[in-house]
């Protein structure tokens, strides 16, 4: 199935739903259409044909929902909060020294339905399944099960894929003695939280440093929340667990 | 104050000597020792445990941990003024007379505080016990018997006797598993062919193979009809269900799409006038 062109894409957003809703997204259809005075029938299908149908009931006469990008983390199903981001090209920085790059990385598109100020999640999906797959870091008994996704490097935050890949920034720190090559990055998604602007998505920065622990060179990654006036994502996962990341240097 | 409360329990008498002022000081001494060995294995694991080999961090931090708490032991007992040599030889008498007069269920027992202790597998695992054969679901270590659901629905109890002196499998304790299979093509099929279509087609449709490790093919022998070539993928531990059944299917469905042959057994008969 070939893609639309990118123009004919819904934004993301609150919808007001009075009698029917059509929204076109990237390899998925969704209507949601009045079945009676306070019912409403929810249809999505994707690229692969699969057909998910849903009954609203609803306490008004409207139905308010948004569309917004939530993080990669519920297909093919939920395992981790950990994702495993495999850059296209590998990054080289010398001694003491500091980059910062934007990185696609992958979404998945949450729907809720809005009561008075409460967001309940309806359904969730991915517009690009065929990248949505999984990765082990470290060995089979010890090692963290992680989302994994080969990413490329964005321009800036405007050069999201809309309700594919959204843009990262990641600033990354070299205090060791000697030059570093950086080929991936693994850190708790579950930190970080996304940001929407019509069809444009960004997820919060991360900083890795690359430093010293007693004899052991470790890559210690930490959430960057961003400072920006695009509109916050509801939350889809649960967020209690908050953790770093360190990985071993290859 | 504090002082008239700490001379009063120091009157306190328990049993002989033992007072309450006494016990605190122990309970205290225990409870430091318990603290400072958990302490000092957390900072071994940080800092030191990844330079060393994976087995003999392990050892070394078993050997600090039960280390420290067996000092501390050593202290609280000689806090108490309690001698051990007593209590060692009226236990080894004791353990001798009950053992051989029920053998079987003490063993049971034992073995029951040896698998809560060692914890071979827990409450919801996943296990399988290879010398009986049995696979299942661990529902329970009681005192004397452990619980099983297996795969069909039924429960089995095993003896905790049997179950400690058995081969545990853990099939949910890694990260990850691998799913195997093994497919045979025909000689004039090229082979590297076969693992790109293979490949493919698991990228495509089986969603829960890892791409890190990324899926492994081992020519494993020249047969008599067929190249045959074992096939190795990982998957999440809670989702065999989605690679191993179905790793064949998706290997003759690419098979099939690109034709390539899964030759029958089949023999060349010469003739000998020929």
């Amino acid at each position: 199935m070939s893609d639309p062109p990118e123009t004919s894409f819904s934004n993301y957003g609150v919808y007001d739903v009075n009698d029917l809703l059509e929204l076109s997204l990237p390899n998925t259809e969704i209507k949601i259409q009045r079945i009676a005075e306070n019912a409403f029938s929810y249809y999505r299908k994707n690229s692969e044909g699969k057909i998910i149908e849903k009954m609203i009931p609803s306490k008004s006469n409207d139905l308010k929902i948004e569309i917004a990008p939530i993080r990669p983390l519920n297909y093919p199903a939920r395992r981790t909060g950990y994702i495993f981001l495999k850059f296209d090209k590998e990054i080289y920085l010398s001694e003491n020294s500091a980059a910062s790059i934007f990185v696609h990385c992958p979404i998945e598109i949450g729907l809720f339905l809005i009561h008075d100020s409460n967001r309940e999640s309806l359904d969730w999906f991915t517009c690009n399944p065929l990248n949505s797959r999984f990765g082990l870091y470290g060995s089979p008994d010890t090692g963290t099960l992680c989302k994994y996704a080969e990413v490329s490097l964005a321009t800036d935050f405007n050069d999201s894929i809309p309700y594919v890949e959204g843009v990262l920034k990641i600033v990354i720190e070299n205090n060791l003695k000697t030059g570093q090559t950086v080929s991936k990055v693994i850190f708790p998604i579950t930190d970080n939280s996304l940001y929407y602007e019509d069809s444009k998505s960004i997820i919060d920065g991360i900083k890795v440093t690359l430093k010293k622990r007693a004899v052991v060179s470790i890559a210690d990654v930490k959430t960057d929340p961003l400072d920006t006036d695009w509109i916050k994502s509801p939350t889809w996962e649960d967020t209690t667990a908050s953790t770093g990341m360190e990985m071993g240097l290859e | 104050m504090p002082l008239e409360f700490l001379q009063g329990l120091s009157e306190m008498q328990i049993v002989g000597t033992l007072t309450v002022l006494s016990l605190l000081v122990g309970a205290i001494i225990m409870a430091s020792g318990l603290i400072i060995a958990k302490i000092v294995k957390i900072l071994f694991y940080k800092y030191y445990a990844p330079t060393l080999p994976k087995d003999t961090a392990q050892n070394l931090s078993k050997i600090i941990y039960f280390g420290i708490i067996i000092l501390s032991f050593l202290a609280f007992t000689s806090s108490q003024g309690i001698d051990l040599s007593g209590l060692l030889v009226a236990g080894g008498i004791f353990a001798v007379v009950i053992g051989f007069a029920t053998q079987s269920v003490v063993s049971n027992l034992i073995s029951g505080v040896f698998l809560m202790v060692e914890k071979p597998a827990k409450h919801g695992d996943t296990i399988q016990l290879p010398d009986m054969n049995i696979s299942g679901t661990l529902l329970d270590i009681g005192t004397f018997s452990s619980r099983l659901r297996k795969f069909d629905g039924t429960i089995i109890r095993i003896p905790n006797e049997k179950f400690f002196t058995s081969n545990i499998r853990s099939l949910t304790v890694s990260t990850v598993r691998r799913a195997e299979a093994m497919v045979g093509i025909s000689y004039k099929d090229d082979i590297e062919n076969a693992i790109s279509v293979i490949t493919k087609e698991i990228e495509l449709t089986m969603p829960f193979v890892l791409r890190v490790p990324e899926p492994e093919f081992r020519v494993e022998e020249l047969g008599d009809s067929s190249v045959n070539i074992q096939v190795l993928v990982w998957h999440p531990k809670d989702d065999w269900s989605q690679a191993q059944p179905i790793l064949l299917t998706t290997i003759k469905r690419a098979l099939d799409k690109s034709g390539i042959e899964i030759p029958f057994p089949q023999r060349v008969i010469w003739d000998a006038k020929d």
